[in-house]
C-alpha cells in the first residue's frame, strides 16, 4: 500500500489480475458451482487458492496456468464469517441477484431469454462461486480444470454444466482472428483507462475497485465488515450470451440484396455494411465515425472519436450497439456520467464453418464494474430501450445487436440514416439470448487468503 | 412502462422525530422539485403520514411515486442531487428501525429504498404508456412574455 497526493492507492498483489489486465492465455475455462457448506466450500478455496493470479506483472515468467475466483452474495455468506447483519451492508442488487425484480427491470430477460430458462443463475439453480482458469496450452487447461473439479468434488460442491444440455464446460473458442467473436467482429477494443488522477472520470479505477470513496459510480460496501471483506474487489456480472450465428448471416445476406440496390453498391458490400452499421464499427475494427465508407486498418484500434457530431446518424446509427454501449460525448437527457464496463468475454462453441461441432456458440461475458446498478443495469437498461438520448429518433428504440426483441413496449425497428434515404429494417430478430447470470464479487486475495483459513 | 416505489417507513414517537416527519410533509414538494424535475424519468411523487390509531401523532411515512424504467440504475441520481438527498436522509434519520447500513453512502440509499418498498411493477395501473421525457417534448412549455396593451 502506498499514498499518492495523500491518497491512499491499492497495492496489485492484493487484487485478483482480470481486473486490470486482459488475460492473453489462449486457453480458459469457465466452471460455475454451488456450495453445499462450509468447511466444503473453505476446503475448496483454500485448495485452489495457490493458482489465484494477482494484478502484480508477472514479468517474463508468465504463469503457464492460473486462476480468478468470484462469489455470489450467496456463496459469500455461505463461505465467510460475515453474520445476516453484516450481509446487510452489500448492495441489494448484489444481495438479490441477476434474476431478481429489481434487476430484471435493466435486464428485461423475458422470452427466450427467461430466467426460468437459465442453465445457471435463477431461483433452482443458485450460484456460490465461479472459477476463471486459464492456462497457455490445451494440455495445462485440462490439468487446472481438473484440480479444480478435484478440489470441487472433495468440498462436496455441484457444478453447473452450461451447455448442450447441460453435458459441457463453458470452455473458450478461440477463434480467428485473435479476440474476435462470434458475428466476426474484433471485441475488447475500447477499454476504461483505469488511471488514478480523477475519481469523477467514469474511466478511473476508483470506479471500479471497492473501498476508495469518494468517485463518480460509489462502489460499496464501503462500511462495517462487509466493507472490509470486499476493499479491494470488483463486481463481475457473468453473462452467458448465446449468438445465432444462421440467424445473424442470414440476416445480413438477406438485406444486403435490397440494400445494395438502394446505395448502389454490390451486395457484398452492402452485407459488410449492414454488419458495420449494426455494431458502430467495421468488423475488423474501424469505427463508422471515423471510416464511415470502409474498413481501414489504421483505424481499427481506434478508440479517440465521439458521436457529438453525427446528430443526423449518417455516419452511425443511433442504434448501432457501441453507440448505444458508450455514447462518449453524446448529448444525454439524463443526468450523471457515461458509464464504462471492463469487458474480459470471449467466444465459446466453434462456428458453424466447423461442420464437426454441433453445440452451441455465443460469448462467455465478464462485465466488471464496481456498481452494478449504476454501471451494469444502467447501461443494459440503455441497450433494451433507447431513451437516453433525446437525438435519439426512437425513445422505445433498441440497440441493434443484442437487445432483447421480447420486450412488450419495444420499438423493433432499425433506422440506417443514408444519403439516398433511410433504409428502415423493421422487425429486427432477436440474435441474442441469455442463458445464464450470476453477479460475482472478485475479491482481493487477502480476502479469499482468510476464506482458506 | 412506468415502475412504481412505495416506500413505506415508520417513524419514532418522539417530538422531535413527529416534527420531522411534519416538517417533510409541509416542505416536500418544495424540496425535490429541482431534484425530480432534473431526473426527467418521475411522472408524480407524493409524501403522505399515516396517523398512530390512537389519531394522534404519525405512524409512518410513506412516500409514492412512479417512474419510467428501472429503479435502481437511477437511485444515483438521487443520491447525487443534495435536495433529495436531504429529503431521503431525513426520512431515514427518523425511521423506527435505524436503517442497516446506515444512509449515508449510495449503498446505504440504495438499500434502504429496496428493503422499504412495497410495490412490484405488477402492481401498478397505467392509463397510457408515454414517459415523461416523451409527454414533456409533445407539450412544450410556451415562453411567456410581458403583455403590452
Ligand atoms: C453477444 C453479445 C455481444 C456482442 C456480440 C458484442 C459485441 C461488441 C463489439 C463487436 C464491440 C466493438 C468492439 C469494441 O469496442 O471493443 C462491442 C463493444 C462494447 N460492448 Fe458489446 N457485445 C455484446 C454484449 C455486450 C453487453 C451485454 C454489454 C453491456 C452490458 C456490452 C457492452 C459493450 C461496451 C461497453 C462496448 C464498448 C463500446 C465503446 O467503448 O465504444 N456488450 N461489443
Amino acid at each position: 500500500m502506498s499514498t499518492i497526493n495523500d491518497v491512499t492507492v491499492p497495492d496489485k498483489s492484493n487484487i485478483q489480475g482480470m481486473i486490470l489486465r486482459g488475460f492473453t492465455h489462449p486457453y480458459s475455462c469457465h466452471m460455475v458451482f454451488k456450495f453445499k457448506d462450509q468447511p466444503g466450500a473453505k476446503s475448496f478455496i483454500k485448495a485452489i487458492f495457490p493458482y489465484v493470479q494477482s494484478a502484480e506483472s508477472w514479468g517474463d515468467e508468465k504463469p503457464d496456468l492460473m486462476l480468478n475466483i468470484g462469489l455470489t452474495c450467496s456463496g459469500i455468506a455461505m463461505v465467510s464469517n460475515l453474520n445476516a447483519t453484516d450481509m446487510k451492508y452489500f448492495p441489494w442488487t448484489f444481495q438479490k441477484g441477476p434474476a431478481s425484480g429489481g434487476s430484471q427491470q435493466s435486464l428485461n430477460d423475458c422470452g427466450p431469454s427467461d430466467p426460468s430458462k437459465w442453465a445457471f443463475g435463477n431461483t433452482t439453480q443458485q450460484v456460490d462461486c465461479v472459477v476463471h482458469t486459464y492456462a497457455m496450452s490445451p494440455q495445462m487447461l485440462k490439468q487446472l480444470v481438473s484440480i479444480v473439479s478435484n478440489a470441487a468434488t472433495a468440498g462436496g460442491l455441484t457444478e453447473y454444466l452450461p451447455l448442450d444440455e447441460g453435458t459441457k464446460r463453458l470452455e473458450e473458442y478461440a477463434l480467428i482472428p485473435r479476440n474476435s467473436i462470434h458475428f466476426g467482429y474484433l471485441d475488447g477494443i475500447d477499454q476504461p483507462k483505469l488511471g488514478w488522477t480523477n475519481p469523477m472520470d467514469p474511466s478511473d479505477l476508483r470506479n471500479f475497485l471497492i473501498g476508495y470513496p469518494p468517485s463518480a459510480f460509489s462502489p460499496g460496501p464501503t462500511l462495517g465488515d462487509a466493507g472490509t471483506f470486499a476493499k479491494d474487489g470488483c463486481y463481475n456480472a457473468f453473462r452467458i450470451l448465446l449468438q445465432d450465428v444462421e440467424l445473424f448471416d442470414n440476416f445480413l445476406s438477406t438485406n444486403a440484396e435490397n440494400i445494395a440496390k438502394t446505395i448502389g453498391q454490390t451486395p457484398k458490400y452492402a452485407k459488410e455494411w449492414l454488419a458495420a452499421k449494426l455494431n458502430g464499427r467495421w468488423i475488423n475494427g474501424s469505427p463508422l465515425e471515423l471510416s464511415p465508407d470502409e474498413p481501414d486498418p489504421k483505424t481499427s484500434h481506434s478508440t479517440k472519436f465521439g458521436y457529438a457530431g453525427d446528430t443526423s446518424g449518417m455516419k452511425c446509427p443511433f442504434a448501432a450497439h457501441s453507440r448505444v454501449a458508450n455514447p462518449r460525448d453524446e448529448k444525454l437527457s439524463e443526468q450523471g456520467p457515461v458509464p464504462r464496463l471492463i469487458r474480459r468475454g470471449m467466444a465459446y462453441g466453434a462456428p458453424p464453418l466447423i461442420n464437426s461441432y454441433k453445440g452451441e456458440r455465443g460469448l462467455i461475458g465478464l462485465f466488471l464494474c464496481g456498481s452494478l446498478p449504476t454501471q451494469f443495469e444502467l447501461l443494459y437498461s440503455w441497450i433494451n430501450t433507447t431513451n437516453f438520448s433525446a437525438v435519439f429518433p426512437s425513445q422505445n428504440g433498441q440497440d441493434a445487436l443484442i437487445a432483447n426483441r421480447s420486450m412488450e413496449t419495444a420499438d423493433t425497428s432499425f433506422t440506417i440514416p443514408t444519403d439516398k434515404g433511410p433504409v428502415v429494417i423493421k422487425d429486427m430478430p432477436q440474435f441474442v439470448v441469455t442463458r445464464g447470470t450470476a453477479y460475482c464479487l472478485l475479491p482481493s486475495l487477502s480476502t479469499l487468503k482468510s476464506l482458506a483459513e | 412502462m412506468a415502475n412504481p416505489l412505495t416506500l413505506y417507513v415508520p417513524i419514532k414517537q418522539d417530538a422531535i422525530s413527529q416534527a420531522g416527519a411534519q416538517l417533510a410533509y409541509e416542505t416536500f414538494v418544495k424540496s425535490v422539485k429541482t431534484g425530480l424535475d432534473a431526473s426527467g424519468i418521475v411522472h408524480y411523487a407524493r409524501l403522505a403520514l399515516i396517523p398512530n390509531a390512537s389519531g394522534q401523532g404519525t405512524y409512518a411515512i410513506l412516500l409514492i411515486t412512479a417512474f419510467d424504467g428501472p429503479m435502481n440504475p437511477y437511485l444515483s441520481f438521487f443520491w447525487t442531487n443534495p435536495n433529495t438527498q436531504k429529503a431521503f436522509a431525513g426520512i431515514a434519520q427518523v425511521a423506527l428501525n435505524p436503517p442497516v447500513p446506515p444512509v449515508t453512502d449510495l449503498t446505504g440509499f440504495e438499500n434502504f429504498i429496496n428493503e422499504n418498498n412495497l410495490s412490484q411493477p405488477a402492481d401498478l395501473y397505467q392509463a397510457y404508456p408515454q414517459t415523461v421525457k416523451e409527454i414533456e417534448a409533445a407539450f412544450p412549455h410556451k415562453t411567456v412574455l410581458p403583455k403590452h396593451k
